[in-house]
């Protein structure tokens, strides 16, 4: 071992800490023959002793007593206040739940009364004009669909417009409740035929809904179903509403002026 | 009332540090107390060790306990132990203190705090309890002049008697930086004291090499 290996493991071996027997017994011999070594050996031995007496001497302090009660008192003070704030927080949610649970019955209550409400003149009006207008057509009881279905069913008419000589099937349109936005504003201010079916059609099939498509068909499709053609106009094209199913299939179609 | 408490406190005696902060942070004051009685010493003396002044130690060691109060959760036992979380806390509340209080230079000769440790507990020759005091006392205060990276590592290993491994997770560096930091602490040390020992020897105030090429 030559003086520098001595000065990595000098400090280690004046604090007694463990290290190889090997390295030990190489840097004891090292200071035994060189001098500087040996002093510095015996410097570091001082400094840890210096090191240990004052480390023993300092070992007995404690902190002052008073600042345990004052940390207990402390906790204490904390510990009170934790459980109020909790309960009072407790009780506000409590009766929040509550009061949100009411709003949610209240609210359900007057929503169930209202539909029905509304639905029971909508009914009876239905079956009066049943039975005043009895036709073979499709009865459909799916409410998502009812406006759907009512517009094949019972096109409404609108009796404050003046009697025309068109034929009979054209009339004008008057959703009471459009509730597809999309058909009502451009159907409302147009007067259309009602909806002929194109194939059989049972109830069923508009059970689960089903989507309009306005398109544009020759004038001359008009007389396919029945229609009168204005021979003058025969090469124009008319516009028309067809209803598909959700099977993709078209189920009916309106004419539109 | 204190006999029960004094039983309690006995009981849970055996308790390890972890669980005992568990259970103050459930609320329970007798586990605080207890682990005050443990762990005040050490952070009170580190505190003392590293600022030279009582009313710094006790003024950090009343905030580490407090921190413990209110933010105990965030001690991860996997990372180390309560002790080392502690002396953690108190080494960055010392700092603050002494940044605050422009506290790092030296302390004077004519500090309110000088004569800490000058206290006589023994009943040696007064001689050599004066001679041991005074050693005493200019190793503490070559400690206290120390920069602070290097008095920390001193202190905790020297003087708190941490380990290596505690100690770097203590202060959050590797053990390498630990025992480097020590060695360099102690070169310094050596460099304070040793004129003092040269004059009283000598009558010199030269330093001799400490290295030799044998």
């Amino acid at each position: 071992m030559n003086c520098q290996r001595f000065e990595t493991v000098v400090s280690e071996l004046a604090r007694g800490q463990m290290m190889a027997a090997e390295q030990r017994a190489d840097a004891l011999a090292h200071s035994d023959v060189c001098d500087d070594c040996a002093a510095r050996l015996g410097d570091e031995q001082m400094l840890t002793l210096g090191l240990q007496s004052l480390a023993s001497e300092m070992e007995s302090l404690e902190a002052p007593r008073e600042i345990e009660a004052k940390l207990l008192e402390a906790f204490r003070a904390r510990a009170v206040v934790v459980p109020i704030t909790k309960r009072q927080s407790n009780s506000r949610y409590w009766l929040a739940a509550i009061a949100a649970m009411l709003l949610i019955a209240i609210s359900v209550v007057v929503f169930r009364w209202s539909s029905r409400s509304a639905d029971e003149p909508r009914q009876v009006a239905n079956q009066d004009k049943r039975q005043e207008q009895p036709q073979p057509k499709p009865e459909v009881t799916n409410k998502s669909n009812e406006q759907l279905v009512q517009d094949i069913e019972k096109p409404s008419v609108d009796e404050s417009l003046p009697k025309s000589s068109k034929p009979k099937r054209i009339r004008p349109v008057n959703f009471r409740r459009p509730n597809n936005a999309a058909v009502a504003n451009h159907v409302t201010k147009e007067i259309a035929t009602d909806f002929i079916p194109l194939s059989y059609m049972s109830p069923a099939s508009l059970q689960e809904g089903g989507q309009i498509i306005r398109v544009q068909v020759p004038r001359s499709a008009l007389a396919n179903f029945g229609l009168l053609v204005n021979m003058d106009r025969y090469n124009e094209k008319v516009k028309a509403d067809v209803l598909y199913g959700v099977d993709g299939m078209a189920r009916a179609i309106r004419f539109v002026q | 009332m204190t006999t029960g408490l004094h039983r309690r406190m006995k009981l849970k005696s055996d308790v390890n540090d972890n669980d005992l902060l568990r259970l103050m942070l459930a609320g329970d004051e007798e586990a605080l107390a207890l682990l005050y009685r443990r762990r005040q010493g050490s952070v009170y003396r580190f505190a003392l060790q590293m600022s030279g002044s009582r009313s710094i130690a006790e003024d950090v060691t009343q905030e580490v306990f407090l921190f413990l109060m209110r933010e105990g959760h965030i001690f991860d036992a996997s990372k180390g132990t309560v002790g080392a979380f502690l002396l953690g806390v108190a080494r960055v509340h010392v700092r603050r203190r002494l940044r605050a209080e422009h506290r790092l230079e030296p302390l004077s000769d004519d500090s309110d705090d000088d004569d800490l440790f000058m206290q006589s507990t023994t009943d040696v020759c007064p001689l050599e309890d004066l001679t041991r005091a005074e050693t005493i006392e200019s190793v503490r205060k070559a400690v206290l002049s120390l920069p602070p990276k290097y008095r920390e590592v001193v202190v905790l290993c020297e003087l708190q008697d941490v380990s290596y491994g505690e100690t770097a997770e203590i202060l959050g560096c590797a053990i390498g930086t630990v025992r480097s930091r020590l060695h360099r602490g102690r070169a310094l040390l050596l460099a304070k004291l040793r004129p003092a020992e040269d004059i009283e020897e000598t009558g010199a105030a030269t330093v001799k090499s400490a290295r030799c090429f044998a």
